[in-house]
This record gives C-alpha cells, sequence and structure tokens, in this order.
C-alpha cells in the first residue's frame, strides 16, 4: 500500500513534466494541424542548452530553462517561416515524413555537434528529498513538477487572457476566419510553433538535474508524449496536463508490477486503445 | 505502359546481372531495391488504392522475418513453408490492426498504425526466449538451394526478389482490375457515396489489408534470408521499414503500378551511397544526410517523381506538339 | 391491404441540439412517383440520409417491403434496393463516369457485366458520350447525371434523387421527367427532392411537405399548392421559382 501510494507521487511529479513537453506536441497540432514527430527533439535540445548555461555560466538548469525557452522558441518561429509552413496544406503522411526528416536531422546534428557522450550537472539539490510521514518526494523532481506546473498555468494564461492567446485559439478553430478579423495567421501559426517546442525544450531543461543528456535523449519521450497528447485529445492544452499526470501514474503504477521493458507496451496499448475508442481523447468532443 | 514495355523492362531486368559482379555490390543495393519495390507495391494495395497511408507495415514484415526464421532455428522447416506460415500470421496481424484503426483518418490512423509496428518491436526486444531479444537471430546456413531459399551468390537473390517483385506486382495489378479495386478507389474518393451505392468499405478495407499484411510478412522471410541476420529494431523499426516504405511509394508515385519499382530505385542507392560516402567521415554525418533528403523530397517534390516524370513528359510533349504547330503555320 | 414498398415511422435525428427530423412518418407505394418538399434546411436531404442509413435514427423505424431496415449499413441497405443520389454530388472524382457507374453494379455482378450494364444506365440517362471523361471534370449537370446512372446501377426499388435537376435549363427538366417517367414504367419508385415547383408539380402522384423537420402535409400536387400552411412556409417565400 505505501509503495503504491509511493509510486502515485513519484507518478505524479514526473507526469507534471510529462505534461509540460506534451503540451507543446498539442499545442502545435491544436493551432496548425501538424503531428510533429521531432518534438522530442526539442527537449533534447532544452536539455543541451540549460546543460551548457550549466557548464559555461555556472547557471542552475532551473534558470536555464529560460534560456531554452528563448532560444527554442526563436528556433521554432524560423523554422515554421522557413520550412513547416510549407507543408500545412499536405496531406499527413508528407507532414510525417517531413518532421521525421528534422527528428533524424536534429538527432544526428546533436551528434555531430556535441559527441555521443553522456552528460549531466551536479546541484546541490540534486540528492535531497523532502519526507512527508512514510512517503519521500525527491527535490530535483519536486523542482521540475513545480516549473511545470508554472509553465503550464502561464500557457494556459496567455492562451485565455491576452490578445495572443485570442489570435492562436481564433486560428487554430478556423485559419480563414481568423485571417478575416485581420489576424496574421502565418505569425500567429509561427509564434505558436515557437511556444509549443518552446514549452518542450522548458521541460527537457527542467529535467536535466535528475537525467542526463546525450544526442537521442529526446527518443525516449516520444512514446510518452505521444500517449499523453492523444490521452487527453491532440490539440487541448488541458487535456495534455490531464493525460501527463495520468501517464505518469500508469508508468509508475506499471513499473511495480511489469519488467522496466514492458512501460512502453502499457503506454502503445492504452495508445491504440484510445484511438480506437475515443479518437478525440478521453475528454473530446467524441 | 504497354504489355510489351513491360515485358521488355523484365527482360531487361533479367540481363542486368548479366553486367554486373555476381557477388558485387551494386547487384546486392539493385536486389535491396527489388525487394523494397515489391515490399512498395504490397503496401500500395492499402497506401495507394484504399487511401490509408499506414505506418505500421514493419510489423507484418518482422513478424514474417521471425516466424520464417524461427520455424528453421527450432524445427528445420524450409523458409518455403516458414513463409506460408508467416504470410498466414500477417494476414492475421493486419485482421487484428484494421479492427481499430479502421474509422481513424490522416493523423490518427498514421499514429494508430506506427503505434502498432511499436507493440511488435518491443514486444520482440523483451521475449528474449523466444525472439533472441535485442541481439537478434541468425538464420542457420545449410547449404545453398533453391529449397532452403539460400544461395552462395547474390545474383540468385536478385532474381529471387526479382520475381518476387513481379509477382507482388500481378497481384496489384489482378486487385486493381478486379472488383475489388473498383470498391477500393470508391472508398478511397467518396466513402459515403460508395456504401449509398452497395460498397461495404469495411469488408474492402479489410481485405487490403490482409493481403497487403499477408505480402509484406512474406516478403519478410526473403529479407532475412537475403540478411542471413536481423534484430527486432531492423525488421520492426519504425523509420527502417514503415516509414520507408511509405516513403519510396509516395516519391514514386502512389498508386500507380511503376511508383514503387520507380521510388525504391531511387531512395534506395541514395541511402546506400550517402552510407558508404559519408560513413567514416563523421558518426552521424549519413544519418543526417538522409534526414535532409527527405526533407528536401517533401519540400520539392511533394506529389511523387511520376508526377514530377509526367509534368516533364507533358513539358516536351508541348514543346514538340506546339514547335509541329509552328512548322504548319 | 399490400404493405407499401418504403414505410416510415416516427423517424426522428437530432444532431446535438438540432432536432432535424421529428416523428416522421409516411409511406410510398411501389410504382409511384412522391415528391418531398420544403424550404432550405427543413431536412430534406437528412431524411434521404437517414432512410440509406448514412444516419443512425434516434428514434422510429423504416422497412422496405415489410423488412425492418433500420439501422443497417448503407451498402446492406443499398442491396435489399434502397440507395439515393447526393445533393452536393459526391462522385469518384479521380474515376471515369463509365468506371463510376460500374461500381454501383458490383452490387449484383462482376466486372464485365457490371460494365455492360453501367453502359445501359449511362445510355437511359443520355449521356453514354461522355462515359470515358474524368467525373473530375464535368460540370455540375452532368456530374448529377452521373449521379442518378451510379444510382440505377445498383438496380434499386425505390430511387431517392436529391435535387437532381439543380441548375439545369427547361429542356434538360424536361428530359430529366421524361426519364423519371420512363423509370417508373419500368416498375421503379422514386423519391424527388426538388425546388422547382413546376417538375414537381407535373411528375409527381403525391407530394410531402416538411417543414422544420416535421411532415406538415400530404397529398396530390393540386391539394398540396392550395394548402395554406405549406403556401405560407414554402410557396409564400419561393414563389417565383
Ligand atoms: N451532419 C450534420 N450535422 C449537423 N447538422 C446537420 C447535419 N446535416 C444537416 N444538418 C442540419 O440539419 C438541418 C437540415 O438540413 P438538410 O440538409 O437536411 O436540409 P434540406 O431540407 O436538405 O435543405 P436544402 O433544401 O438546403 O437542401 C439543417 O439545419 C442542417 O444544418
Ligand atoms: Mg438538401
Amino acid at each position: 500500500m505505501t509503495s503504491l501510494v509511493q509510486a502515485i507521487i513519484d507518478g505524479l511529479m514526473v507526469g507534471g513534466v510529462y505534461a509540460v513537453i506534451s503540451i507543446g506536441l498539442t499545442l502545435v497540432f491544436g493551432v496548425l494541424g501538424i503531428v510533429n514527430f521531432a518534438q522530442a527533439e526539442f527537449l533534447m535540445l532544452g536539455m543541451y542548452i540549460a546543460y551548457f548555461a550549466w557548464a559555461a555560466l555556472g547557471l542552475d538548469p532551473l534558470a536555464g530553462a529560460f534560456l531554452a525557452f528563448g532560444i527554442v522558441f526563436a528556433l521554432g518561429y524560423g523554422l515554421q517561416r522557413t520550412i513547416i509552413q510549407r507543408v500545412l496544406k499536405a496531406p499527413a503522411v508528407s507532414q510525417v515524413f517531413l518532421t521525421v526528416g528534422l527528428l533524424i536531422v536534429m538527432e544526428n546534428g546533436a551528434l555531430l555537434a556535441f559527441g555521443s557522450q553522456i552528460r549531466s550537472v551536479t546541484t546541490a539539490y540534486q540528492t535531497k528529498s523532502l519526507q512527508i510521514g512514510p512517503f519521500f518526494v525527491s527535490l530535483p523532481y519536486l523542482a521540475a513538477f513545480l516549473m511545470s506546473i508554472a509553465s503550464g498555468v502561464s500557457l494556459w494564461w496567455v492562451l485565455n487572457r491576452s490578445w495572443l492567446g485570442m489570435a492562436i485559439r481564433a486560428t487554430a478553430i478556423d485559419p480563414m476566419a481568423g485571417r478575416l478579423i485581420g489576424i496574421n495567421i502565418d505569425r500567429v501559426m509561427a509564434i505558436a510553433f515557437g511556444l509549443g517546442v518552446g514549452l518542450t525544450a522548458f521541460g527537457g531543461a527542467v529535467v536535466l538535474p535528475y537525467l542526463s543528456v546525450f544526442p537521442t535523449a529526446g527518443s525516449q519521450f516520444v512514446v510518452l508524449m505521444f500517449t499523453v497528447a492523444v490521452l487527453g485529445g491532440l490539440g487541448s492544452v488541458a487535456g495534455a496536463v490531464v493525460g501527463g499526470l495520468a501517464v505518469g501514474v500508469i508508468t509508475s503504477v506499471s513499473a511495480l508490477m511489469f519488467p522496466i521493458q514492458l512501460q512502453n507496451l502499457v503506454l502503445f496499448l492504452v495508445f491504440i486503445a484510445i484511438l480506437a475508442l475515443r479518437p478525440d481523447g478521453l475528454m473530446g468532443r467524441a | 505502359m504497354t504489355m510489351r514495355q513491360t515485358f521488355l523492362l523484365i527482360c531487361f531486368a533479367t540481363l542486368i546481372p548479366l553486367a554486373l559482379e555476381p557477388n558485387g555490390y551494386y547487384i546486392r543495393i539493385l536486389t535491396l531495391a527489388l525487394l523494397f519495390a515489391a515490399l512498395g507495391q504490397a503496401w500500395n494495395i492499402v497506401g495507394g488504392l484504399a487511401g490509408q497511408m499506414s505506418l505500421g507495415h514493419a510489423a507484418f514484415f518482422g513478424l514474417g522475418a521471425y516466424t520464417s526464421t524461427l520455424l528453421l532455428i527450432h524445427f528445420g522447416i524450409s523458409p518455403w513453408i516458414g513463409m506460408l506460415a508467416g504470410g498466414v500470421l500477417g494476414g492475421i496481424a493486419a485482421f487484428l490492426l484494421s479492427l481499430p484503426t479502421m474509422r481513424l483518418k490522416g493523423h490518427y490512423f498514421a499514429l494508430g498504425t506506427l503505434a502498432f509496428a511499436e507493440v511488435f518491436r518491443v514486444i520482440a526486444n523483451t521475449w528474449s526466449s523466444l525472439t533472441g531479444g535485442p541481439v537478434g537471430l541468425s538464420v542457420p546456413f545449410s547449404e545453398p538451394s533453391l529449397a532452403m531459399l539460400q544461395f552462395n551468390e547474390t545474383r540468385s537473390y536478385y532474381y529471387l526478389m526479382l520475381a518476387a517483385f513481379v509477382a507482388v506486382s500481378m497481384i496489384f495489378v489482378i486487385i486493381v482490375q478486379g472488383r475489388l479495386g473498383y470498391r477500393l478507389r470508391a472508398v478511397k474518393e467518396g466513402p459515403d457515396a460508395a456504401e449509398v451505392i452497395g460498397v461495404n468499405t469495411t469488408r474492402v478495407k479489410i481485405h487490403a489489408a490482409v493481403i497487403s499484411g499477408s505480402l509484406t510478412a512474406m516478403l519478410g522471410t526473403l529479407y532475412a534470408q537475403l540478411n542471413f541476420f536481423f534484430d527486432p529494431d531492423t525488421v520492426f523499426g519504425a523509420l527502417q521499414i514503415s516509414i520507408r516504405i511509405a516513403l519510396i511509394v509516395i516519391v514514386g508515385g502512389i498508386g500507380t503500378l511503376f511508383g514503387p519499382l520507380l521510388g525504391a530505385l531511387l531512395i534506395i542507392p541514395l541511402e546506400e551511397f550517402a552510407n558508404v560516402m559519408l560513413a567514416d567521415r563523421a558518426a552521424g554525418l549519413s544519418q543526417l544526410t538522409y534526414g535532409a533528403l527527405l526533407m528536401a523530397i517533401v519540400l520539392l517534390q511533394p506529389q511523387g517523381l511520376a508526377e514530377f516524370a509526367k509534368k516533364l513528359a507533358a513539358r516536351i510533349s508541348g514543346k514538340v506538339m506546339s514547335s509541329k504547330t509552328e512548322a504548319r503555320t | 391491404m399490400n404493405t407499401p414498398l418504403l414505410s416510415v415511422e416516427g423517424l426522428s435525428k437530432r444532431f446535438g441540439g438540432l432536432q432535424a427530423l421529428s416523428d416522421v412518418t409516411f409511406a410510398v407505394n411501389t410504382g409511384e412517383i412522391v415528391g418531398l418538399i420544403g424550404p432550405n434546411g427543413a431536412g430534406k436531404s437528412t431524411l434521404f440520409s437517414t432512410l440509406v442509413g448514412l444516419h443512425r435514427p434516434s428514434a422510429g423505424k423504416v422497412a422496405l417491403n415489410g423488412r425492418d431496415v433500420t439501422g443497417l449499413r448503407p451498402h446492406v441497405i443499398a442491396a435489399n434496393g434502397l440507395t439515393k443520389t447526393f445533393q452536393n454530388v459526391s462522385l469518384f472524382a479521380g474515376s471515369s463516369v463509365l468506371d463510376n457507374v460500374l461500381i454501383g453494379g458490383l452490387v449484383h455482378s462482376r466486372v464485365a457485366s457490371a460494365r455492360g450494364f453501367a453502359m445501359d444506365c449511362l445510355k437511359r440517362v443520355g449521356i453514354s458520350d461522355i462515359a470515358q471523361r474524368s467525373a473530375g471534370s464535368l460540370s455540375f449537370p452532368e456530374r448529377a447525371r452521373v449521379e442518378v446512372a451510379r444510382a440505377l446501377c445498383t438496380r434499386p426499388k425505390v430511387l431517392l434523387l436529391d435535387e437532381v435537376m439543380a441548375a439545369l435549363n427547361t429542356a434538360e427538366m424536361d428530359e430529366v421527367i421524361g426519364l423519371i417517367r420512363d423509370l417508373r414504367k419500368d416498375g421503379l419508385t422514386v423519391v424527388i427532392v426538388e425546388h422547382h415547383m413546376r417538375a414537381i408539380m407535373s411528375v409527381c402522384d403525391r407530394i410531402f411537405v416538411l417543414n422544420f423537420g416535421q411532415l406538415i402535409a400530404d397529398g396530390p400536387p393540386a391539394h398540396i399548392a392550395r394548402h395554406p400552411e405549406v403556401v405560407e412556409a414554402y410557396l409564400g417565400r419561393e414563389h417565383d421559382v
């Protein structure tokens, strides 16, 4: 029983991070209608930025996360204007090929640029944890969780309380109508893509205190992100938060019962089942 | 293309190996290209005719490779029989896949099929007692013979793959011209209208999926026999198999008879040469080039090479026409 | 009493908050030509789609020749002899006209004989000259006729025609009216949705009027033309059509 509760606590902690990295994926889909297979590579990029900010400037990864967000946001903005924009109306497979191509380029670009070694940071709080009764909450996990939730809330605020957010939501619902009421939808889409990949990079940076970075670090998150996004309904930000927490708990509880390799299998089965039964997500319109 | 031209093309393909070293590098690339052309043609049945862009064909491919190889290793059963067994399992897997993905469209279909193949990859990696796990399987070599589908020379494999490609293409043509082909096109172009005029769209899609999955599994056996070694990540890999097959057909011209061949003859050698030229330079460079090429293909020619060739031909014949009219005036 | 060929009882259809059809009841006998009229958005096309099984009714029952076909898949209903054309025209754009029609024939026969029958259907509708053209390249009136030929090729007992005369000129309209009369001579039963009152009045034995998803009147053309509710709901507004 104690171990189950502990697993749920652990699950919620990582789930918060899953939520924020998947919000990026779901935002990109919601606004641009594109499934970005390269999304997890921006997480890897965020980890590298935070790592080098720590190594060169001594910046804590939790602060480096803001740097990662900024840089990746700009990169995403540029990428959307130059490349992604051109396939917005292309068939789904073309979009898949393009973003898979981007995935390969980024992963191998990182290999060429940074080499294959595994890098990690050292922080003062890395090994600390809080004790609440019989339960433990590891400090770096808690920090990542809180940072993620804070960024999720900020995004929610931007989407619902600002003019930009209104423009983004209008574009997501109907780009043509958006254009008619005077929204520069090309710009809005680029901002949305930048925000999406930026958030995922942010999520990558905040996990650096407890995870290492290497060129293929993103790949371990691909399945997770997609399951979270589909669970919550592709395109739904609130859904991604609930989905992220749910997937965090599912993986952490299933680790109690199954060998670690089968964790992904459980996720895949959840994923396929949801696609088949509720293609719009558990809380979706279906 | 007419019957005559097709016949000449096959004759030409039969003669090519005579000009190449029987165990050389070039014939190996061509052999691989033919295998992937056949895979593309099998994929074309669902992707091209039914318009269902499956990204999960690695599931069937790997299933075929593992089935025949395990039967050979444990029971000494000829890969021919193993291939049939794999074909049956591939068909069953395709049936099972089509149940949950039947009603999905666009991205959701792509994601669902992709995930399905990943399930197989995870299982193959995990269930080591059966599959050998991540280490992979080696096909035991007995002695070169057609009965055991094993040869000394790549040239023999070339003919094997050529025959496979021709066979799958013939099945494709039979489907295209028959009831199923008409119904598949109807399903692709207007599922509601198809239903209202009596097409059982569900059954039609399942038929196509089962045929395609079964053929893909059988080609998996041929791959195992050609390569003698494989692991879960190569035969069940999304990038290595599923996406590559779809890419080949789309680049070559989706839904067309010669699209898969055209696409395979372009993509496979390109990958190989990129590999050979760049692999020793720096780790990741050849892969990076491949990724960049993938992006470039989508950005430059989303409609496929065949469309590009058609346009080119139209332009040339347009010029010829206009020069003729000019000559007349 | 004979069982009617098509009988509809208490049929309702909701789309979210919108009651597109409410409690529609009527029957059509073999060999009748029945008109269905009503203002835009009255639910005529929805009724057709529900009858052929594209929509699952929220309530009610559809029977064909006494057999309950409610909730069956459209292809089963088509095989039982009920099909329709699409108002927004939904041809298989990448295929030729002949192939479009041929697919309808596959319900009953193999490709070769379906092709022959498809040619016959094209001739009946008067468009055998465009058999080899691509369906995507046709004009709207041509496409509407291909729709009719394709539906005929399924050898229906009841044919539902949804505004096939839209965008036709008077001469063309007369041709289609002639065709519908011929079809009836061959034993076919036809239900027509049409906004052209002249066409409806001249060809139909009976007319149903739908308004806001409800049947508000039915009877012979002369009776409908004088029906006060109908005049108010429908004719009053589009009198000049
Ligand atoms: N699939 C659908 N989902 C939601 N609402 C629908 C759907 N199809 C039709 N409707 C709505 O149902 C109502 C009836 O539409 P329908 O197309 O049946 O009208 P109609 O009588 O055929 O009109 P018209 O004369 O313009 O063809 C309309 O308000 C329409 O917006
Ligand atoms: Mg209508």
